[in-house]
């Protein structure tokens, strides 16, 4: 077998090592300076040039679709726009976690690594056409998520979230791997394309490709926090310091459900073989909706009510990527899914980001209480969670409003309707608790004494652009919308 | 450029207000209220009631790809529920000059606010930017609750807000199928109300599950929560005794017309054979809902509770004249939607003020008040009247048009709402009689009537109230007139309902 790279497969690739890049550079600093730590504001400055840079690439790669490394990598509209979000969210996190009390101020320079590492995996991900390259890049994100988590400069949560996270994320790779290990078995490939084309056809005769394939998207599920693979993501959430589970809870769904977009431009649920398994996951993404808006009604802790409310969103932009499987206008449904990971992403790395603001330790974990009377203390950070939260609901005209319109619409026209019916009802049941926050905040008086907070400006001027993102492009949907559905016009 | 104007000044008014300083936010609300209700006068000289055209019409792109625009439009639907809502602002901020005492530039803010959203919904010709300001005006109403409420306001503030939500919700589904379905008939997108009045919406009668029944079930269902409709009505007693007097004024006058707005805008031109085959239930829960707000009003110990409850038999008014499909229903229910306004409005604010002053609303607390605040009680008596459809005053004309339009088109649910006008006679005057004549109450003991009356700020605020209740009672036709067209073009295209551009 021949072996041979051109020049242009390393551009491609090029955001990857530009990341690779800005994460080693603190870290050789810190060696070669006997092991001490560094500014953690250059440190942050390295980690977003390369940030800058890997944007950079990625604009100006846009375009044409293209494939590197003998097709082991593919970069079209979906690799592009994943890529742009992931990208933001990591330079998000990385802004908060330099702020936060959470993050050890001896150890910045490695958790820069990691996440920017963490961020390799997703790109890999994004990015994958094959799926051995998936795994490689799911493993080498969640490695790095696993270590960040421990990090924690909490004692307690942080260490079991970090241990159940890990146990029960090597559980659901291997059972993708399992599901690949079949794939390879009956296709012979796992070359994403080989595999795409040959699914219609085995998933209607083959029942050793229908295990593997089925094992396949249970794995993605996981990552996605579907029902019932959803039972970590409180815990993990919860215990992971903020900034993390800012960067988890966009970063990894987005790339998880990017590459689940891939998997259903199949046609693969349009076999009818396959119909009982969409019947399941239709019944699935329901459940999904139920439990996490039911389980965030029934929270204490902030952090965990907004875990079980991404749970209810996974269940929404589901919605959407069913609808992106079942054929017909699956445009509509794709391009729902991108629009609702990009708002999605943006709402709770910013409503996150509030939480990281508020925390007056490490060991903190926000309740309710701890809002209370926030309005007249720090009426600008009230008033960007009230957008968040609200936007989170899906109140017009912000733009988690028209992340559920675009997903019920594609729901509607597909055929879908129930979905999008169950999908209100869960809305409607996530308005008391978006609201009570709110509540808290503006209409009930302070009962604790607040601690006196870190300054933290940067993270501040991050929080504020994310609620300004927020609804600016829910003023300006259509450039954003136009922007998704033509990233995924060349996969559907 | 003029309807842009005068929804969106509002938000700039509040961006104003945002920067003066703390002392000079009252009289520089009031002064801005006051300017924009005379730009919103303008519009009775753009406006040419002589059509029946949607006119004034601004047209912009919004998001394309589902044939959303920025598309306002006024016509003689619209035209006085703008007015009303601009003619309310101003009364509202100086009736809370003494009653708001805490974040008094939070409060005004979120009265401009609300007044866009409210503006919005009357004059948007766009279903999706319709069901935006429809939703957006939840917001500033639920702040007003919620900052400024009585002590269960966290309770009837979620309740408010979540029966709302539902209710809307519903019908955005409904708008996305409406959408799709001028892909379907015309080839292109478009969420313009004005198209789906073209639309041939399937429908199947004698079943629930058909097309044109289940989309008419969803709008029915966020209006009939708004109006709001027996038996959906249960969140508006809470959300009313909780609010404070302005946010009670301008979710009675102002609020709940967004509802039977949508009932006349979209239910009834859309889906006129679902209309045709449920109407029965809709005429029957109006008229339920006039008995039973009236009987529920009667036993009432709190003022403002059987105000709120007075408004849930109105409301049924409204909606039997609506669902009378003839000229006079629509006429009165239009008629009506502003009477509801002006009197009901007019109530809520002689509540607050009295509740200022002897800082209780139970009607047992009170006796003999008209001793001791004669400029009070004639206010009172006079708004009364006009709640009540005494002749001369403008409630008459209102109620009588319906009734009209109902025993013509359907003579048992008439004879039953004239039910209602004898039951709103009846717990409306024993009210008065209770509070302000007989025995003296403990109120008046306990603090010899002192300073009870009305001062000149509070005469300010209900002489406007008392000029048009007599002006809409005795020359109604200076009103309808503006609306004449539309509303005959209205009735008289049942089931082809189109409404053109201005040429």
């Amino acid at each position: 077998m021949q072996v041979a790279f051109s020049l242009i497969d390393f551009l491609l690739v090029a955001p990857a090592l530009a990341l690779f890049v800005a994460s080693c550079t603190p870290l050789l600093i810190k060696v070669l300076c006997g092991n001490q730590e560094q500014n953690s504001f250059a440190t942050l400055i390295y980690a977003y040039v390369g940030i800058v840079v890997a944007a950079g690439f990625t604009l100006s790669m846009l375009g044409v679709a293209r494939s590197a490394f003998d097709g082991a990598l593919v970069f079209d509209g979906i690799s592009f726009c994943t890529t742009l979000i992931v990208l933001l969210v990591t330079a998000v996190a990385l802004t908060f976690a330099r702020d936060s009390y959470s993050t050890n101020p001896g150890q910045f320079t490695e958790a820069t690594f990691l996440t920017l590492n963490a961020a390799i995996g997703m790109l890999t991900v994004v990015w994958a056409n094959d799926l051995i390259v998936t795994f490689v890049g799911i493993e080498l994100f969640s490695l790095s998520l696993y270590v960040l988590i421990a990090m924690s400069m909490e004692e307690k949560l942080s260490k079991e979230a970090a241990f159940k996270y890990f146990i029960l994320g090597s559980f659901a790779s291997a059972i993708m791997l399992y599901g690949i290990s079949f794939i390879y078995g009956t296709v012979g490939s796992t070359y994403l394309p080989d595999l795409l084309q040959a699914s219609p056809n085995l998933l209607a005769t083959n029942r050793l490709f229908l295990l593997g394939f089925v094992l396949l998207l249970v794995g993605i599920c996981f990552k996605i926090a579907v029902f019932p693979f959803h039972s970590w993501a409180p815990d993990v959430y919860q215990g992971a310091p903020t900034p993390l589970t800012a960067f988890m809870a966009t970063g990894v769904k987005a790339v998880s459900l990017a590459f689940f977009l891939r998997l259903v431009a199949s046609q693969a649920f349009t076999v009818e073989k396959f119909w009982p398994f969409v019947d399941v996951l239709q019944w699935l993404i329901a459940l999904t909706i139920l439990v996490g808006n039911v389980g965030a009604f029934r929270q204490k802790s902030l952090k965990r009510m907004l875990a079980y409310s991404s749970i209810a969103h996974s269940g929404y932009v589901m919605i959407g990527v069913v609808a992106a499987g079942i054929g017909g206008s699956s445009m509509l449904g794709a391009g729902g899914v991108m629009f609702y990971i990009f708002s999605y992403s943006i709402m709770t790395a910013g409503a996150f980001g509030v939480l990281h603001i508020l925390e007056p330790h490490a060991d903190a974990d926000l309740t309710l209480e701890d809002l209370k009377g926030l309005a007249r203390e720090k009426p600008w950070v009230a008033l960007t969670m009230s957008i968040l939260l609200m936007s989170l609901t899906g109140i017009p005209p912000t733009l988690g409003f028209f992340g559920k319109f675009f997903i019920f619409s594609a729901a509607i026209k597909q055929g879908l309707v129930w979905l999008a019916v169950w999908g209100v009802v869960g809305s409607v049941i996530s308005v008391f608790y978006y609201l009570r926050p709110v509540v808290a905040m503006y209409m009930e008086e302070p009962l604790l004494r607040r601690g006196v907070l870190r300054l933290r400006p940067l993270s501040y001027f991050t929080v504020a652009f994310l609620g300004l993102l927020v609804v600016a492009c829910g003023l300006a949907a259509e450039p954003v919308y136009q922007a998704m559905l033509s990233s995924v016009s060349q996969v559907f | 450029m003029f309807l842009s104007l005068l929804i969106f000044l509002p938000l700039v008014f509040a961006l104003v207000l945002a920067l003066v300083p703390e002392r000079w936010v009252r009289p520089s609300a009031l002064l801005l209220s006051v300017l924009h209700f005379l730009f919103s006068c303008v519009l009775f000289y753009r406006f040419d009631p002589q059509k029946a055209t949607l006119q004034l019409v601004e047209h912009a792109s919004w998001v394309p790809t589902f044939g959303i625009n920025y598309f306002v439009g006024v016509d003689g639907i619209s035209f006085w529920l703008v007015l009303l809502s601009t003619f309310l602002t101003p009364l509202v901020v100086l009736g809370s000059w003494r009653s708001i005492t805490s974040r008094v530039r939070a409060f005004h803010l979120a009265i401009f606010v609300l007044l866009t959203s409210t503006l919005g919904t009357f004059l948007a010709m766009d279903a999706i930017l319709f069901y935006v300001f429809f939703e957006t005006s939840l917001i500033p109403m639920y702040f007003l609750i919620g900052v400024w409420g009585g002590p269960r306001r966290l309770y009837a503030n979620m309740k408010f807000f979540i029966y709302t939500m539902a209710g809307s919700l519903f019908m955005l589904l409904a708008i996305i199928a409406l959408i799709f379905m001028t892909q379907e008939q015309s080839g292109t997108m478009s969420a313009s109300i004005l198209d789906f009045y073209h639309l041939q919406i399937p429908f199947v009668g004698n079943t629930f599950l058909s097309t044109q029944t289940l989309l008419f079930f969803a709008f029915s269902l966020a209006f009939a929560i708004k109006v709001p409709m027996f038996p959906f009505h249960t969140w508006l007693p809470d959300a009313h005794v909780e609010a404070p007097t302005p946010g009670s004024v301008i979710l009675a006058a102002v609020m709940l017309k967004m509802g039977t707005y949508g009932f006349m805008r979209f239910v009834l031109p859309m889906f006129p054979a679902a209309v045709e085959s449920w109407s029965w239930l809709f005429l029957l829960l109006g008229v339920v809902g006039i008995i039973y707000g009236a009987l529920v009003a009667m036993v009432q110990p709190d003022l403002k509770k059987l105000v709120a409850y007075s408004s849930v038999s109105h409301m049924g008014y409204v909606m039997l004249g609506l669902f009378a499909f003839n000229i006079y229903g629509a006429t009165g229910a239009l008629y009506q939607m502003l009477n509801h306004g002006v009197s009901t409005g007019a109530l809520f604010l002689l509540v607050g003020m009295i509740y200022e002053k002897t800082h209780t609303r139970q009607i047992g607390d009170y006796g003999g008040l008209a001793k001791v605040a004669p400029l009070f009680t004639i206010a009172f008596l006079l708004v009364t009247f006009s709640s009540i459809a005494v002749p001369l005053t403008n409630g008459f004309i209102g109620e009588f048009l319906i009734l009209l339009g109902t025993f013509q088109s359907h003579q048992v649910f008439g004879g039953l709402a004239v039910l209602g006008v004898i039951l709103g006679a009846v717990y409306m005057l024993w009210a008065v009689k209770r509070v302000f004549f007989g025995a003296e109450g403990k109120v008046i003991r306990e603090h010899h009537g002192e300073g009870f009356d009305i001062g000149a700020r509070e005469l300010c605020v209900l002489t406007p109230f008392v000029i048009l209740i007599f002006w809409m009672g005795l020359f109604p036709n200076d009103f309808l007139n503006w609306s004449k067209s539309s509303v005959e073009n209205f009735v008289q295209h049942r089931g082809h309902y189109e409404l053109n551009l201005e040429e």
